[in-house]
């Protein structure tokens, strides 16, 4: 690692948590769409300041920058209130007017000036580390500066350290007055002023971010990690913390793979980023689609380096021949591996996270479902005394289940000595009798969720 | 001696986008009394809280708690939102919850102790919470939702307490719960005033009434004007209530 890379890493990491904090009191206010409208009106601020000092590094295209963020909130609030439409449509009004007449500027009047659309669009970082912050320059003598280091770490080390003195200082401001803005109000907190507060520290970070990620990215950076620790957690401390820590590990690994692939650092921080929320929203599906494309790339960058090492053109080969050559030389062991890898990863996953997903729902419903069978059987069981209706032989008819269902249904109740069988006919254990009882009350008194919790002191086997 | 009105209202005019929703309100309501707002849907119940709140701004007319006006005398009243106003999705606990009450005697920056915490742990003992205390507030009932915010407005330890449809969604025992510690209230000679729905039970659990339909129809004690008359005039058409001995 040189050290124009660790500068990189180090701003990354910055601008991760100066998005994360705010961005996590956006999701959870769900303005999270505001950023967005933010990050592409700050661009008619950038614009207006350059014109004026015709300096890109003038603080002054900051402050401008900020208070056009701060202006589209009030303009998309004021189209709001009107009534006439709703939210999500006042801001898609609002913005793409404010950041439109930023273009039309630049491409009128900027176009000899380092000021293009292609790196407003995404940012660029890779040149962030060789620009320094320059104090006491004398004029006309060359080298006479303090070279401070790089510029960006700077900016955005400022806007960082401001934002976290305010989230100490106001933290229980900000989080009565996103739960609750009418006690807030009643309390003397004004709900205005917090809103303002945020929409301000919102805009002055987005601009700080806006040179490293751009204003596309930048929205990421905000919602994806706070969305991710939102899944994780149901504690606002932790969600911050969570959410900082997302974001500084997708700005980091995000950068090593901009550098493994020789591509786009921002582009590659929000794809991390979004596998990071997909693995813990649906951590199994993932964590093996994530093993098999690694897997694949790895036998297809093996091939391709083959071909080139044989000097084969691709178009050479026929299709029939490539599958032929990828499958025999290069389907190895590694692959295997890999499989592996994901087998283990998905279990650990399985095991460390929340319980969610379309594997976990499938097999939470089966379980549910299958207890409450048990329990429709144990209530048959308990409301008739006569041997008749409690003869193995008579279940299917009686409860109209199928014969493999009956039977795992009995298994389970034996296995939790919820019954006795004796000469075929079904009798209750007294913990199958206090256990139906407890459930037939809570039936009644409508506390289902107490079900829940209650089998955890029955079962020795879920269902 | 002149008798001492806990909130009194003059000429409170609000307007939401030029159209009036509480039109011209004198209210005196008396100390230590428990009062219910009661009035047809957009009447202005909840909004006529809201602006002696000072939450929405009236564009006339003045309001004062206890003679002064309620900027000064914010440390007490305590308030009770609907429980549908909050996203119960919040990651917080139900002793977070409660502790919010406890941020108004802070002011602004200062963080809640172990005073702050120890006053929340009482309240939520009072109204049979204390075992959920650490529970996340979604996975609260409807019911505990409520008495969470019941146990926040019991921390703020005020004279005054605004309550805005407290038995909204709740089971009957849940509501007996609650107006049996909105009695206890009053006989603290605490001033309790709650914007309720259900006319049956109005004279069971209250004592004073207003009744309000944009304008101010009546104010005054259950036993004196809580009739057909008063009924009819605020929801338009001919009610008839069984009031119960």
């Amino acid at each position: 690692m040189n050290s124009a890379q660790i500068i990189i890493q180090i701003i990354v990491a910055l601008v991760a948590v100066a998005c994360a904090i705010p961005g996590t009191f956006l999701v959870l206010r769900k303005m999270s769409l505001i950023s967005d409208a933010i990050s592409h009106s700050i661009l008619l601020g950038i614009v207006i300041g350059f014109f004026i000092v015709e300096d890109t590094s003038s603080p002054l295209l900051i402050v401008l920058a900020a208070l056009a963020g701060v202006v589209t909130v009030i303009l998309v609030e004021f189209i709001q209130k009107t009534g006439l439409v709703k939210a999500d449509t006042a801001i898609g009004l609002v913005f793409p007017a404010l950041f439109s007449i930023g273009v039309i500027l630049i491409s009128k009047n900027a176009n000899d000036v380092h000021l293009d659309i292609d790196s407003v669009m995404v940012g660029d970082l890779s040149l962030a580390p060789f620009d320094p912050l320059l104090i006491n320059c004398t004029e006309g003598i060359a080298d006479s500066c303090i070279n401070l280091g790089p510029k960006a770490i700077w900016v955005i080390g400022i806007i960082l350290i401001i934002t976290l003195v305010l989230l100490f200082m106001f933290f229980k401001e900000l989080k009565v007055s996103t739960f609750d803005p009418g006690l807030a109000a009643a309390l003397g907190f004004s709900p205005i002023i917090m809103h303002y507060g945020l929409m301000t520290v919102s805009s002055v970070t987005i601009v700080g971010a806006f040179d490293a990620v751009g204003p596309i990215l930048v929205v990421a950076l905000m919602i994806a990690p706070a969305a991710t620790a939102y899944l994780f957690t149901k504690d606002l401390k932790k969600m911050l913390l969570l959410s900082c820590f997302f974001g500084v590990f997708a700005a980091i690994s995000g950068y090593w793979l901009a550098h493994l692939l020789d591509a786009s650092i921002s582009g590659s921080m929000t794809t991390v980023l979004a596998i990071l929320f997909l693995l813990v929203y649906e951590p199994i599906i993932t964590s093996i689609l994530v093993s098999l494309a690694i897997g694949t790339g790895t036998i297809f960058y093996q091939y391709y380096e083959y071909l080139v090492a044989n000097e084969i053109g691709f178009e050479q080969l026929l299709l029939g021949e490539k599958i032929k050559t990828v499958f025999t030389q290069f389907v190895t062991l590694d692959y295997i591996y890999i499989l592996v890898i994901a087998a283990i990863l998905s279990a650990l996953l399985m095991y460390i996270l929340p319980k969610r997903g379309v594997i976990f729902g499938y097999y939470k419903v089966r379980q549910q479902k299958t207890e409450i069978m048990l329990l429709v059987f144990l209530l048959h069981i308990r409301n008739h005394s006569e041997e008749s209706e409690r003869h193995v032989k008579h279940l299917n008819e009686h409860i109209n289940w199928q014969r493999i269902r009956s039977k795992s249904i009995v298994e389970l109740a034996l296995k939790n000595n919820m019954i006795t069988v004796e000469d075929k006919i079904i009798s209750l254990t007294t913990k199958g009798e206090e256990f139906t009882e407890k459930a037939i009350d809570y039936i009644i008194t409508n506390k289902d969720t107490e079900i829940e919790e209650m089998k955890d002191d029955f079962f020795l086997f879920r269902g | 001696m002149e008798q001492k009105y806990a909130v009194t209202v003059d000429d409170l005019t609000v307007a939401y986008n030029y159209k009036p929703v509480l039109w011209d309100i004198d209210l005196m309501i008396p100390e230590s009394v428990l009062m219910c707002i009661v009035g047809p849907n957009g009447a202005g119940k909840s909004t006529l809280i809201k602006a002696i709140l000072g939450i929405i701004k009236p564009i006339a007319g003045t309001v004062s708690i206890f003679g002064k006006p309620y900027e000064k005398q914010r440390s007490l009243v305590a308030y009770v939102p609907q429980k549908g106003s909050v996203d119960w999705d919040f990651p917080t606990t139900a002793l977070d919850v409660v502790m919010m009450g406890t941020y108004g005697s802070l002011g602004w920056i200062k963080r809640p102790g172990q005073k702050e915490k120890k006053a929340s742990l009482e309240a939520l003992e009072k109204v049979g919470m204390l075992p959920f205390k650490n529970r996340q507030i979604s996975q609260l009932s409807g019911g505990q939702q409520q008495r969470i915010f019941l146990a926040r407005a019991l921390v703020q330890n005020a004279a005054i307490y605004f309550m805005d449809e407290p038995f909204q969604g709740v089971d009957a025992t849940t509501e007996k719960a609650i107006i049996n510690i909105l009695k206890e209230l009053r006989k603290a000679g605490k001033t309790v005033i709650v914007v309720h729905h259900d006319l049956q039970t109005v004279p069971e659990y209250f004592d004073w009434v207003t009744f309000l339909n944009v304008k101010k129809i009546a104010t005054g004690p259950v036993k004196d004007i809580f009739n057909d008359d008063n009924l009819t005039k605020t929801y338009g058409i001919n009610y008839k209530v069984s009031v119960q001995e």
